[in-house]
């Protein structure tokens, strides 16, 4: 699905270098997280992945399905299926949450060559989706994101994940600011969309999550490089170790 | 009685015990309004050549100083007194004035402060300004660590002395008053005097650079921190005597400085014209907080006497990186006109602005910033609180301007204003003129008269009506209270309650 | 001194190619006019409310050629509605409805001296005179003194359709005073609606007077010219309980200054008045709006948004003026600019002026580029740079267009809206 190779990255404005050679592999149905120390370089990754401005990629690739992601526009990597969780949401005043979800659904169908959705038949399958991860009426109808709880902000990225049905999906912390009711909601929605031909890559501080989503492999991501990578047990060693003890291991 | 929580908070966080107790101490009407009975010698009433002439042999100044003055004086003569600030009083006569005035004590030039005459020495103490080294700033007792401020002390036309200069010569800091800086360092004073203001840049600083008497000269070499701050304390005594003086700082590549102000005169049934101009350059990575408490008799009940304050302040930002603070608190004058700006020219450079102006009574105050922006990536903040009693006018008047280059620019502006009584007015006049799409511009005002439900939450507590605005004010300025030094901060948050008095019932 | 003189001599000149009607229930007022005008002379670049804009093409003897669109775009199709037109300044009977509908009065001033219309004499010239202090503005009184054409409509009752006054410009030279007078009697309601461009430069006052529990709403597209030269003024007084809601919306022109003076004369009444201003190049758009609060617990709202590109100018300047008693008042204003590209300039003046304490009024005055975060959250989730632009334009304008209250008009306003920046983008 997602094949990530010796992937190096700085800031643009700045001669900091963040990622200093990624490798990442991800099938297709499979479910990834990374784990690793603040300032590792995770949401850097992220971030370079859907095409944030600001970062300066000096080498290596990204393909998804055969095309290389790093030289689309943001919305063409989007339409080619790839979707990031924000991990803080942008707040858009002015612009309803639906009309936000409806002109981002049929752009996306647009680009693939289908039809766009009537407004009955998109309000009948919004409404569906919503109600799973108790988003309201009222929730749709106010600008996105403004003045929303944190956890109404990432049930909100997980809605829209549902309505464009990427095929390969970043979480990035989206268990942060989320008390346990809420973390099953969103991990509910999530684990929804697992099928065969999705895959995830999620991003996170905490074993927590991935209690609630499970991983296939987990991955040890330090100073811009990946250092380790394992199977769900990986986690559980971090959450009762901490780092130290990979990172002392791998140097 | 059910207390509504969110009060509580709220008037918690504006005041403190601290507060009450100052306010409690300091009951009274202006303190300040006294006169100290010396002989004085004066220059003829009025402004000519021969006035401008006779200031600057007074200082023994150098020919090209004269020179200055003399052309400033033949601007002045073409100019008009500008009209647009929101301000009402009757026509100056500047031919009714006297340009100089210094005790006759000072005539021969007193070596040190221990030759000065001991009543002025006591005019000071009595102000609870420390002429002597070891003092501290008035207010201070018991404070875990003594700060030192050094002093220069301008009485009317002339600079008494200045403390603690050997000190802080020292670390290479020159303080002296400009009289004394025109004599000892002539080729500083050359390079950067009309360098921020323009010799004829308004009809009051063009007014100033003729007839000029004395000020403070600050110059703190690269690299410094000054060891101490630094505090220039104004004192107006004579009658029918304007007051005109002019302080320059240079704060050079990466040095620092703090610097006070103060102001005060005695009660009189005249007005009296005080046209100060304060110049400050400030080279790269350096940074100046300039913060003044002024505090000029502002007139009585009827609007009778007090001082007209007509000030130009200015601040150039030169170097990249380098940083200015701005903090004004006025509570005094008849009427106020006066707009410190920043000229932000350096890339990275910061101008910031925090204002309390309270007008009572029958005082007026025409107050504000201009944050200039040349460089990249410039910022700048402006916290103005503006307080209307009485019959008093309120005016904000400021400019945000964003030149086309200065790419990637900050600005953020809040002005409020608080109406206590029908019968004050309180206004903003902002411009705004952003001329490149980068940068960012934001202004917040809004006008509102002092919360019922804080007034009667204080009241319940036992405080009459005064005290009670008075802490609420205090609360309402909490903000920019908080950017001055420490003593400074105590005698404006007494101030804001002595100059709101009669301001209710 | 000069000054002044500089200002009564390009009068003189202006005056020079204008004829003022003679005699007719307007005279008295057209001498008075005369008369403030001799006073002020024509505004000139110094004076306090002229800093941003420059008058010299307003000031001109004769207009700037300004080409005439090839096809007038129809607005507001879909609402019935009587229409009046005005073609380079001129009404024009043949295009026009019949002027009779229930509960109200329609007559033309270069008609109104057959009739005996005491109401319009009262108000023609009125309400721009009392507007005149403390700030002039010279070119509503020269509207006054020499317009020939205008509307002169009384409304008793609630209108059945909205009045359309539709301007076509046929004349690339045309030179078009236009004065309308609208007085809403107690408890009546009219919608005016005010499209098209009446001339290569147009000068149109109108006044407003809009009794007790009277209500009138303004929807006004300028149209889409690019070198129409363009002065406005709206003269309303409010009495108790009334309401009046403008709105604007101005695409493109060389020059334009719309001024709104407003006072509330009676307690508890509501006035709104809105701007959307979208201008590419050479546009230079000025907001001037004095509202002045002389009764207890009236509202007003100001809501300017302008967005800018290559070299485009928005001014705003907006004054509340709270006089001594008007207790209770609520003011706000909002003035905020959107500018494309590091080209453009946004020039404001936000003021208040408050002599009563029991108010609140705030002003908010922004202005920057297009959200950054915003544009690439829409692009993650697949929408093309284009749209996604677009949709922040219009979420930026979207407070403005709010103040519509009609829902139907409000979407053919935001039609308009997408409609432009569909035909501006990129570049």
């Amino acid at each position: 699905m997602l094949e990530i190779n010796n992937l190096h990255v700085k800031l643009e404005e700045e001669d900091k270098v963040i990622l200093k050679g990624v490798n990442l592999k991800i099938g297709a149905g499979e479910v990834h997280a990374i784990m690793g120390p603040n300032g590792s370089g995770k949401s850097t990754l992220s971030y370079v992945l859907s095409g944030k401005g600001g970062y300066e990629v000096t080498d290596g690739s990204a393909i998804l399905e055969g095309a290389e992601l790093l030289d689309m526009e943001p919305e063409d990597r989007a339409a080619a299926g790839l979707f990031l969780a924000f991990q803080y949401p942008v707040e858009i005043p002015g612009v309803g949450n639906m009309t936000f979800l409806r002109t981002a659904v049929n752009a996306q169908r647009k680009a693939r060559g289908e039809d766009e959705l009537s407004a009955a038949d998109f309000l009948k399958i919004v409404r569906a989706k919503a109600k799973a991860l108790k988003i309201d009426a009222e929730m749709m109808k106010r600008p996105v994101n403004v003045g929303f709880s944190g956890g109404e902000k990432k049930r909100n990225e997980i809605l829209q994940m549902a309505m464009l049905e990427p095929k390969m999906c970043i979480l990035d912390e989206t268990d942060s600011g989320l008390d346990v009711d809420a973390m099953k909601l969103v991990s509910e929605g999530v684990n929804a969309l697992r099928d065969a031909g999705r895959s995830f890559l999620v991003i996170t501080h905490y074993q927590r999550l991935l209690d609630h989503i499970k991983p296939d492999f987990v991955h040890i991501m330090a100073d811009g490089r990946i250092i380790k990578t394992g199977g769900p047990e990986l986690a559980l060693e971090v959450e009762n170790n901490g780092y130290a003890d990979i990172l002392a291991e791998v140097v | 009685m059910t207390v509504m929580p969110e009060i509580e908070i709220e008037v918690r966080e504006g005041v403190d015990r601290e507060t009450i107790e100052t306010v409690n101490a300091m009951a009274g009407k202006y303190k300040y309004g006294w006169e100290t009975e010396i002989e004085m010698e004066f220059a003829p009433k009025g402004v000519n050549e021969d006035i401008v002439r006779l200031i600057s042999a007074k200082n023994e100044e150098p020919e090209w100083m004269l020179e200055w003055r003399l052309t400033a004086y033949q601007r002045w003569v073409e100019m008009e007194e500008p009209d647009w600030a929101m301000l009402d009083y009757p026509k100056i006569d500047y031919q009714d004035i006297y340009y100089y005035a210094s005790p006759k004590s000072m005539e021969v030039k007193p070596k040190s402060l221990d030759e000065v005459d001991p009543k002025l020495l006591a005019t000071y103490a009595k102000l609870g300004i420390p002429l002597q080294e070891q003092m501290l700033l008035a207010g201070v007792e018991g404070a875990d660590e003594p700060r030192r401020v050094a002093v220069d002390a301008v009485f009317d036309s002339v600079s008494l002395g200045t403390t603690f200069q050997a000190e802080l010569m020292k670390a290479g800091v020159i303080f002296c008053s400009i009289s004394e800086a025109l004599r000892e360092h002539p080729e500083l004073v050359r390079k950067y005097i009309g360098s921020v203001v323009p010799q004829s840049d308004n009809y009051f600083a063009t007014l100033n650079s003729a007839v000029f008497s004395d000020g403070s000269f600050v110059y703190i070499p690269p690299g410094t921190r000054c060891p101490m701050e630094l505090s220039t304390y104004f004192r107006i005594n004579a009658e029918n005597t304007g007051q005109f003086e002019r302080t320059l700082i240079i704060c050079d590549k990466g040095a620092y400085v703090s610097y006070l102000e103060g102001c005060t005169a005695p009660k009189r049934d005249t007005n009296q014209l005080h046209a100060a101009v304060v110049e400050i350059v400030i080279m790269e990575d350096a940074e100046v907080k300039y913060s003044t408490v002024q505090n000029w008799y502002p007139g009585d009940e009827n609007g009778v006497g007090g001082i007209y304050n007509f000030v130009t302040k200015r601040a150039d930002c030169r170097g990249d990186r380098a940083k200015v603070m701005w903090t004004q608190v006025e509570t005094g004058s008849a009427i106020t006109w006066k707009y410190p700006s920043c000229i932000l020219r350096g890339d990275d450079s910061q101008g910031e602005f925090y204002s309390i102006a309270i007008a009572n009574n029958a005082q007026q105050a025409d107050t504000g910033t201009k944050m200039i922006h040349l460089g990249k990536r410039t910022k700048s903040r402006i916290v103005s609180k503006g307080i209307s009693a009485g019959r008093a006018q309120n005016t904000y008047r400021g400019l945000v301007s964003m030149h086309p280059k200065a790419k990637e620019s900050r600005n953020y502006t809040q002005c409020d204003s608080l109406l206590i009584g029908d019968k004050c007015g309180a206004h903003t006049v902002p411009y705004i003129e952003v001329k490149n799409n980068s940068s960012r511009v934001e202004h917040e005002a809004t006008t509102s008269k002092v919360d019922d439900d804080q007034l009667f939450y204080c009241r319940s507590r036992g405080m009459d009506e005064e005290e009670a605005v008075a802490l609420v004010v205090n609360g309402f300025v909490k903000d920019v209270l908080q950017t001055l030094p420490m003593e400074f901060a105590m005698e404006a948050q007494a101030l804001v309650a002595i100059s709101l008095e009669g301001s209710v019932g | 001194m000069a000054q002044l003189q500089a200002k009564q001599d390009a009068l003189t000149a202006r005056l020079a190619g204008l004829t003022a009607p003679k005699g007719g229930f307007s005279h008295d007022a057209r001498q008075a006019a005369f008369a403030r005008l001799a006073q002020m002379g024509l505004p000139g670049r110094r004076d306090e409310y002229w800093r941003y804009t420059d008058p010299a093409m307003l000031n001109a003897v004769a207009p700037l050629e300004a080409d005439t669109l090839r096809v007038e775009v129809p607005i507001f199709e879909g609402k019935d509605k009587l229409r009046l037109v005005f073609e380079d300044g001129v009404f024009d009977a043949a295009a026009s409805d019949d002027m009779a509908m229930a509960g109200i009065e329609i007559s033309l001033l270069s008609q109104a001296d057959a009739q005996d219309l005491h109401w319009a004499k009262a108000l023609y010239g009125t309400l721009e005179a009392a507007g005149q202090t403390p700030v002039a503005r010279p070119f509503a009184s020269l509207n006054t003194a020499v317009a020939h054409e205008g509307l002169l409509i009384r409304v008793t009752g609630k209108a059945p359709r909205p009045i359309h006054i539709s301007y076509r410009q046929k004349s690339s030279t045309s030179d078009a005073i236009l004065h309308h007078c609208i007085k809403v009697e107690a408890g009546a309601d009219l919608t005016v609606l005010e499209t098209g461009i009446s001339g290569a430069r147009s000068n149109v006052v109108m006044e407003a007077d809009i009794a007790a529990g009277g209500k009138l709403h303004h929807i006004r597209p300028q149209g889409r010219s690019h070198g129409k030269q363009l002065v406005t003024h709206i003269f309303a007084r409010l009495a108790a309980e009334s309401l009046f809601k403008s709105f604007t919306l101005s695409m493109n022109g060389r020059m334009t200054r719309n001024e709104a003076v407003i006072e509330f004369t009676g307690d508890d009444a509501q006035a709104h008045v809105a701007g959307a201003a979208v201008g590419d190049g050479a546009f230079h758009h000025d907001d001037t709006v004095f509202i002045t609060h002389d009764a207890l617990r009236c509202e007003s709202r100001q809501v300017f948004k302008k967005v800018l590109k290559n070299g485009a100018v928005g001014v705003f300047q907006g004054k509340i003026l709270v006089k001594a008693g008007a207790q209770k008042t609520d003011g706000y204003q909002i003035s905020q600019a959107l500018m494309l590209d590091d080209d453009s300039q946004f020039l404001a003046k936000p003021e208040l002026e408050i002599y009563a304490d029991d108010v609140v009024c705030s002003h908010g005055s922004t202005s920057g580029a297009i959200d950054e975060a915003a544009l690439f959250y829409l692009r993650s989730r697949g929408v093309p740079m284009r749209t996604a632009q677009s949709l922040l334009v219009l979420a930026f304008l979207a407070e403005a267009i709010a103040e519509i209250e009609d829902q139907d008009l409000a979407e053919d306003i935001r039609a308009r809206m997408e409609d432009w920046l569909s035909r501006h983008q990129g570049k």
